[in-house]
C-alpha cells in the first residue's frame, strides 16, 4: 500500500471512530499540477485525500483560523517538516494544544513522498533538531546573498520597487500560520496605528510591521511568498530576520514545542548591545 | 481586404501617438510582475502574455487615490480637491475581458453620483483591445457570455494575423476612429487572414447559476459553508478582479492637516462590514464569499442588467488556496434541482 492509501485509510478510521472531527489534507486542484486544501469530515470524504509531491502548502494556518480547536476536539492534519516546525511554534506560543492534533507527516524528497513516523508532535523531535544545521533552499540563499552584497541605498531601491507592487490584499498574512492575531494591527482603527493606504509608504509600513512581528517566529515555509499575487519575494525578508535572531540569541524558531518564544522571554545571557 | 497594422510599424505608431500628446500604456513584465505600464517602444511590450497579473482597472480606479487635501486652523478649514491628471492615454493590447471589465463598471460609477475620478480617466483613455491568440485553464469568458474576441469596452479592435506579422485593425467607437486617423499612413490594406480565435470551453451555466442565486431559500444553504471552507479571507481575488470596485474612505494625517483618500476595500475582509458596536453581520468567511458571488451574479444584474464578471479567471489563477468563482459556479450548476 502506498502512503497515500495508508493515510487515507487511517484518516477514514479516525473519522469513523470519532477520534478526530476533521482531517485537513489535500485534494485534487483545478488543474493537473495543483492541489488544494481538503477538509474531510466523513470516512467517504477521506477517500478523496491526495498525497503526492505537489502537496506543498503549509496547512497549519487552518489550525488557528476561525476557532477550529476551541471545542477541545481533535483534528488530523497532513504536515511536512516546515508544517511540523510551524506547529512547534504554535504550541510554544500556547495557540494549539498538542494533544488536539494528530499528524500525518510526510517529506518530499527527489520528487517523491516519504512518510514520517509518529502521529503526535512529540514524535517529531528529530525534525526540530535538524533545523539548526539546515541550509535554506539554494535559490533563497543565492538571492539573499545578492541582496546582502548590495549597498544600503541599492537594497532600499530593491525593496521600494518590490513594495510598490503591494496591493495590501493581506494574502501573506492570511496564508501565514503565525499571523493568528484576532485583530491584526492594520485592522485596528480606533485609533488607527498603521495606514491602510496602499501607497509606497503604507506598503513599507505594512510589510515591515509584519516582518518584525515574525522575527524569531517564522518557520520558513514560504506560504506568504507563494500566496503573494504580485510576487514580492517575502521569504527573503523573513530569512533575514531569522538570521538576525539566530546571530543575536542563537535561537532557531520551531526547534521544539517547548522552547520559549525568543522575543517574549528573558535570559541573563541575552546580549545587551543595544544599551549604550 | 482589411486594414492591418504591421508589427514593424508599431514603433512608428507609438511615436505618432506620443507626438499627438498621448501616453501609451501596454502589458509589461517589470520587477517580477506583469501589469499595464507606460512604454516607449514596441519591444517594451509583453504582448504574448495571455493576461497580465494585474488589470487595467488599476489605471482607472487606483488602489489608493487622494481626494481632498485639508488644513484645519484656528478659525478656518482650508480644503483643496485633488483631481487625477488629465493626460490623454492609450491602453494598447488590452485583453477583451479587461476591456469588458471597464464597460461593466461604467454604470456603477455613474449611477446615483457621477464619479469624476473614474470618468475623467475613462474620457481621456482610448482602449485598444487585442483578441486572444491563446487561452489557459482558468479563462472563462465564454461562460459569462463574452468571448476571446469580444469588442465590449473597446475603442479599437486588433486581431492577430495568422502570419504573426501584425494585426487586423478596426475602430469600434468614435474615439477609436479618431485614434486611427492619427496613424492612417502607417496602416495597410491587406487580405492577410486573422489567426483563429482560441476555443474557451464553457465551464458553468450562468443562467442556471443566476436562477439558483435568485431563490431566497438558497441564501442560508449549507452550500456556502462547504464551498468556502478553505477560503483564508485574503483580498487577492477582489483586488485582481477587473470589475470589483468597493472602496473605503480614509483620512490620513494629524489633527490639523491631512489627505482624504479613497482606498480599495474587499468584501473578503472581516473588517469590511464590522460595525462600530463590534457586531458584524457577515461574521463568517462563508457569508463573505456568498456576498461576493451574490453581488456579482445577482445584485449587480438586478441593478444594472449585467453580471459583474468578465471571465478573466484571475480569482482562481492567483488564489493561494485554489478557490475562485469558477469552482463555485460550477458547483451551483451541478447542484441537484
Amino acid at each position: 500500500m502506498g502512503i497515500q492509501e495508508q493515510y487515507r485509510s487511517e484518516a477514514a478510521a479516525l473519522l469513523s471512530s470519532g477520534e478526530v472531527k476533521l482531517v485537513i489534507g489535500f485534494g485534487p486542484g483545478s488543474t493537473a499540477d495543483r492541489r488544494r486544501p481538503l477538509f474531510a469530515r466523513t470516512p467517504e470524504e477521506a477517500e478523496k485525500l491526495v498525497l503526492d509531491p505537489a502537496c506543498i502548502s503549509n496547512l497549519t494556518t487552518y489550525l488557528v483560523a476561525g476557532g477550529l480547536l476551541s471545542d477541545g476536539k481533535k483534528v488530523a492534519i497532513f504536515l511536512k517538516p516546515d508544517g511540523i516546525r510551524s506547529l512547534n511554534i504554535l504550541v510554544s506560543e500556547c495557540q494549539v494544544k498538542p494533544e488536539q492534533v494528530v499528524i500525518f507527516g510526510y517529506a518530499i524528497e527527489n520528487n517523491e513522498i516519504r512518510p514520517l513516523s509518529g502521529r503526535s508532535i512529540g514524535d517529531f523531535a528529530e525534525i526540530g533538531s535538524k533545523i539548526r544545521t539546515a541550509t535554506p533552499p539554494p535559490a533563497v540563499q543565492k538571492e539573499a546573498e545578492r541582496l546582502e552584497a548590495m549597498s544600503p541605498a541599492e537594497r532600499f531601491e530593491f525593496w521600494k520597487e518590490q513594495f510598490s507592487k503591494c496591493i495590501k490584499c493581506y494574502a501573506c498574512r492570511q496564508a501565514c500560520p503565525m499571523c493568528y492575531c484576532r485583530r491584526c494591527i492594520v485592522d485596528v482603527n480606533q485609533p488607527q496605528w498603521v495606514s491602510t493606504s496602499s501607497h509606497t509608504l503604507g506598503n513599507f509600513e505594512w510589510n515591515l510591521v509584519r516582518a518584525f512581528h515574525l522575527a524569531g517566529r517564522c518557520a520558513a515555509c514560504g506560504a506568504c511568498d507563494r500566496a503573494c499575487p504580485v510576487n514580492i519575494p517575502l521569504r527573503l525578508i523573513n530569512y533575514r530576520m531569522g538570521k538576525e535572531v539566530k546571530e543575536a540569541f542563537d535561537y532557531h524558531a520551531g526547534e521544539s514545542s517547548d522552547q520559549k518564544p525568543v522575543l517574549a522571554s528573558f535570559s541573563q545571557d541575552d546580549p545587551e548591545t543595544f544599551i549604550l | 481586404m482589411t486594414r492591418i497594422l504591421p508589427k514593424n510599424k508599431l514603433d512608428d505608431c507609438i511615436a505618432a501617438w506620443q507626438k499627438a500628446g498621448y501616453s501609451v500604456l501596454a502589458p509589461v513584465q517589470r520587477h517580477d510582475m506583469s501589469s499595464f505600464d507606460e512604454v516607449q517602444k514596441a519591444s517594451d511590450m509583453a504582448l504574448d502574455l495571455i493576461l497580465t497579473e494585474r488589470t487595467i482597472k488599476d489605471h482607472f480606479f487606483p488602489q489608493t487615490e487622494p481626494l481632498i487635501k485639508y488644513k484645519i486652523s484656528k478659525h478656518d478649514i482650508d480644503s483643496e480637491t485633488m483631481t487625477p491628471p488629465d493626460k490623454k492615454r492609450i491602453f494598447f493590447g488590452v485583453r477583451p475581458c479587461d476591456a469588458s471589465g471597464l464597460a461593466i463598471d461604467d454604470p456603477l460609477f455613474g449611477w446615483d453620483y457621477k464619479d469624476d475620478y473614474w470618468f475623467r480617466r475613462r474620457n481621456n483613455s482610448v482602449i485598444v483591445t487585442i483578441a486572444c491568440a491563446e487561452a489557459d485553464d482558468f479563462c472563462m469568458c465564454t461562460s459569462v457570455k463574452l468571448s476571446p474576441d469580444s469588442t465590449k469596452g473597446a475603442d479599437v479592435m486588433l486581431r492577430p494575423l495568422a502570419s504573426g506579422n501584425g494585426w487586423q485593425i478596426e475602430a469600434v467607437s468614435e474615439r477609436g476612429t479618431a485614434l486611427l486617423d492619427t496613424v492612417s499612413p502607417l496602416l495597410q490594406e491587406s487580405s492577410d487572414q486573422a489567426a483563429p480565435v482560441p476555443q474557451v470551453a464553457e465551464k458553468f451555466d450562468v443562467e442556471k447559476v443566476m436562477e439558483w442565486l435568485a431563490d431566497p431559500a438558497n441564501f442560508e444553504s449549507q452550500f456556502w459553508k462547504d464551498i468556502s471552507m478553505r477560503c483564508i479571507g485574503c483580498g487577492s481575488c477582489t483586488f485582481l478582479c477587473p470589475t470589483c470596485h468597493c472602496f473605503d474612505i480614509q483620512d490620513e494625517g494629524d489633527t490639523y492637516q491631512g489627505i482624504r483618500r479613497k482606498n480599495w476595500d474587499s468584501c473578503s475582509f472581516a473588517l469590511f462590514t464590522m460595525h462600530t458596536s463590534g457586531h458584524n453581520p457577515r461574521n463568517a468567511q462563508s457569508t463573505r464569499w456568498r456576498q461576493r458571488i451574490m453581488h456579482k451574479f445577482n445584485y449587480y444584474q438586478g441593478k444594472f442588467g449585467v453580471n459583474s464578471c468578465s471571465g478573466c479567471g484571475r480569482c482562481t489563477r492567483q488564489c493561494p488556496v485554489d478557490m475562485g468563482i469558477t469552482e463555485t459556479l460550477q458547483a451551483i450548476t451541478n447542484l441537484p434541482r
